[in-house]
């Protein structure tokens, strides 16, 4: 947990932001896609 | 933990939700204002402008008004943290993939690495060139280059990263980026239109010329569905470089400016840390959607790839809010007017070359 690391000097540092946007990006992107593919996102729903 | 401390820990993210709010709801408005001016405006005087004013216009001006407001509030800053530009814009372009058959992938592809390899070459070469002869400092030199010759502000970062650039040399180059490429939004497609350019040629100087993914992929939408389509395909190409150009910048850093030991850590290491991810996303909707319209029935698969595309707008009317509430000219200011010539100049040689190049490698493209 990152309360727990914050005082901590040798703690790892966290992974940049940059890189955990591009896995989301990814993640949202492809679950979305999934979604309208498998019907599960009517169409009309998205406005 | 006590209370204070977690109010402390909490505050940021309760702002940033506040801020995605923020953007949702200015998101929602120019959903509504594309959708809605073309009915309203239908058998007036504006009935031309009103149809052709599409939603990255209302987007871009509805974030600058937001930026000026929450400004003039004090809210911005606390708010910025929900102004994920990079986020939105990547999950959009994950989703464009789903619309973008994976012959047209396959065919782009080749001509799409033969002018990012040859546009990056030129461009980081005349930045780093002019900015030498300008007297700027060596990291500034690059951060502009990298930029203006790959991708922008994220290219930026990965330079700053690099070479270990100062915040502040970051904060200026990720502003110039933006201030040049608000104006490209709109110039670009426009004269892409005037000179009669065919639209793979259009999406390819669109996708090599403009800077920011964001930028483009807001240019491509004015221009239309298959110029933002190659202009993807070319800027997702630039993205997939971006790694090869830090880690050659950490290398020459290392070695020939700071006289250091280079890094331990194996170049294909390196090398994937800096790859952005979401360029595997893109590819992976594409071969999802190509396989799924092969399979399914015409009507059923386009009513879902309607679905997909809805989602897409969506995003990527969430990221040009985002770069709208984004923009600040402060830090440009303070260093002064040479970077910004060293700029503007590597921003016409960028404009020519990836015009020629595009013309050159796309004037016979079909797909």
């Amino acid at each position: 947990m990152a309360q727990q690391n914050s005082g901590d000097p040798t703690a790892s540092p966290p992974p940049t932001r940059r890189l955990d946007e591009d896995w989301l990006a990814v993640v949202v992107g492809l679950v979305l896609v999934a979604l309208a593919l498998l019907g599960v996102i009517p169409t009309g729903l998205v406005p | 933990m006590t209370a204070s401390t977690g109010t402390t820990r909490r505050s940021p993210l309760l702002w940033a939700l506040l801020g995605v709010v923020a953007v949702l709801g200015l998101s929602a408005v120019v959903r509504l204002l594309s959708k809605a001016v073309p009915t309203w405006t239908e058998g007036t005087g504006l009935e031309g402008v009103g149809a052709a004013v599409e939603y990255p216009v209302y987007a871009i001006l509805l974030g600058l008004l937001g930026n000026a407001v929450l400004g003039a509030t004090g809210l911005r800053d606390r708010l910025s943290g929900g102004f994920r530009t990079e986020f939105f814009i990547k999950t959009g372009l994950v989703l464009l993939g789903a619309s973008i058959n994976l012959s047209v992938i396959a065919q782009a592809a080749g001509p799409a690495l033969a002018q990012s390899v040859l546009l990056i070459s030129i461009v980081f070469g005349f930045a780093w060139w002019l900015g030498g002869r300008a007297g700027l400092d060596d990291k500034l030199r690059a951060l502009l280059a990298s930029a203006v010759a790959i991708c922008g502000v994220s290219a930026a970062i990965a330079a700053a990263g690099a070479v270990q650039a100062k915040k502040e040399q970051l904060a200026y180059s990720a502003s110039l980026v933006i201030v040049f490429a608000l104006p490209s939004i709109f110039l670009v497609p426009w004269l892409a239109g005037l000179i009669g350019l065919p639209a793979a040629v259009a999406g390819a100087w669109i996708g090599g010329n403009i800077d920011t993914t964001a930028a483009v992929t807001a240019a491509g939408a004015l221009a239309g569905e298959q110029q933002l389509q190659i202009a993807t395909i070319v800027k997702v190409t630039q993205n997939a470089l971006l790694g090869v150009v830090a880690v050659a910048l950490t290398a020459y850093f290392a070695l020939r400016v700071e006289r250091t030991t280079a890094s331990t850590e194996p170049v294909a290491r390196q090398l994937w840390r800096r790859f952005p991810k979401f360029v595997l996303g893109f590819l992976a909707t594409s071969v999802i959607a190509t396989v799924y319209l092969a399979a399914v029935p015409a009507a059923e698969g386009k009513a879902a790839i309607g679905v997909v595309n809805d989602l897409r707008t969506w995003f990527l009317i969430l990221a040009f809010v985002s770069i709208g509430l984004e923009f600040r000219v402060s830090a440009l200011r303070r260093a002064g007017w040479r970077p910004v010539g060293v700029f503007a100049a590597a921003t016409v040689v960028n404009l020519l070359a990836a015009l020629g190049l595009a013309a050159l490698l796309f004037w016979n493209f079909s797909a």
